[in-house]
């Protein structure tokens, strides 16, 4: 499966649950997918994704919180991983996008190319871990009540994306807080009242 | 309860007064002080452990996205771990935190590995356009812990607030 592939199977089972995606080619494939409100696109911090979709997780125990990850991003933080098996999110699912490749940068070569292996990274961290490479073995591990977090290593062939996201972060941002319930302009006003 | 550092009780009150509930820390000794406070007497701020700086500002502001209003508590030499969350994700999405900086490197320093972070840390959060403010006794320590508070989550924009070895060195009553 491509990545965009892999990434309409994410936008469909997330529903109306929120997805952060790390920035490059993750993001860019994620907004051609489904452009939607709860979608938070970063357009820096790499290795990042995973950490604010654990503090996403964290402060909303009601939602269920998708991480649409890359290989290379996630081996920047792998700590990330550590973290996630101490605090254990049980609404967090990372699903990593593994090309094992830096697509977004030029397409070197990345260290899962040569057999680094994330989900063996993700079990030796105490985190349930699954590595799939077709769409109804992804969509499988997706969907069902989950009572600890869950990293899907999804074995993806590049899909060279065409589109990209609104580049405006404050308005990413803002629309994002809002469709999750948390508008900001709203407790801006509410606190200075 | 031990006695603790007045600086420790005031940071810790002033975060608390600020309403901050969750705080992201990476472990620093000094700081200590602050995270035993903080979990004998203010129960209800959630603590979270990073491996690193930067993580622990990408967990805080996924925090701040999901409602919270989140601390982030780390040794000066850290904050280079988190240079590029703070600049590439906090700052253009004007993500609110507070960030507590336990300074090494500055006056009463013994370690040299330390010392050039410490002189660079105003200069950086100055380039970057972060606000910061520094305890200078441990009596205003709530206070500016609390001002430095009211500044990011008002402003939308992390704030640093800068806890001095002259006042961690101290020794406890």
């Amino acid at each position: 499966m491509t990545r965009l592939e892999a990434t309409r199977v994410v936008v469909s089972a997330a529903g109306e649950a929120p997805i952060v995606a790390s920035l490059g080619h993750p993001a860019y494939d994620l907004f051609t997918a489904g452009d939607r409100p709860q979608n938070f696109y970063t357009w820096g911090s790499m290795g990042m994704a995973s950490s604010i979709g654990l503090g996403l997780a964290l402060a909303k125990p009601e939602a269920r919180v998708y991480v649409v990850d890359g290989d290379g991003a996630l081996l920047m933080n792998l700590g990330s991983l550590a973290t996630i098996g101490l605090l254990r999110p049980p609404n967090l699912v990372l699903v990593v996008m593994d090309n094992g490749a830096y697509a977004t940068t030029g397409g070197q070569s990345s260290p899962t190319s040569r057999g680094a292996d994330l989900e063996a990274a993700a079990r030796a961290m105490r985190v349930e871990a699954a590595t799939v490479r077709v769409e109804d073995d992804l969509r499988a591990r997706l969907i069902g009540e989950r009572r600890e977090p869950l990293v899907v290593v999804a074995k993806v062939s590049e899909s060279a994306p065409t589109a990209r996201p609104p580049l405006d972060c404050v308005f990413i941002k803002q629309r994002f807080m809002a469709a999750i319930g948390n508008p900001e302009a709203a407790a801006h006003v509410a606190r200075r009242a | 309860m031990r006695e603790r550092p007045a600086w420790a009780s005031g940071v810790s009150a002033g975060l608390y007064a600020a309403g901050c509930r969750d705080a992201v820390y990476v472990p620093d000794n000094p700081l200590s002080h602050v995270l035993a406070e903080i979990g004998e007497r203010y129960r209800d701020v959630r603590l979270a452990l990073a491996t690193r700086e930067e993580e622990a500002v990408g967990v805080a502001a996924g925090l701040y996205l999901g409602g919270r209003r989140p601390a982030v508590l780390l040794q000066s030499s850290g904050l280079g771990n988190a240079l590029n969350a703070v600049t590439s994700l906090v700052v253009p999405y004007q993500i609110p935190m507070l960030i507590v900086v336990s300074m090494r490197g500055d006056v009463g320093e013994w370690n040299a590995a330390q010392v050039p972070m410490g002189r660079a840390v105003r200069p950086i959060l100055d380039a970057i356009g972060i606000a910061h403010a520094t305890i200078e006794s441990p009596a205003d320590a709530e206070r500016i812990v609390a001002l430095t508070a009211a500044t990011a989550f008002g402003t939308r924009m992390a704030a640093a607030c800068l806890v001095p070895r002259r006042i961690t060195s101290a020794p406890a009553p």
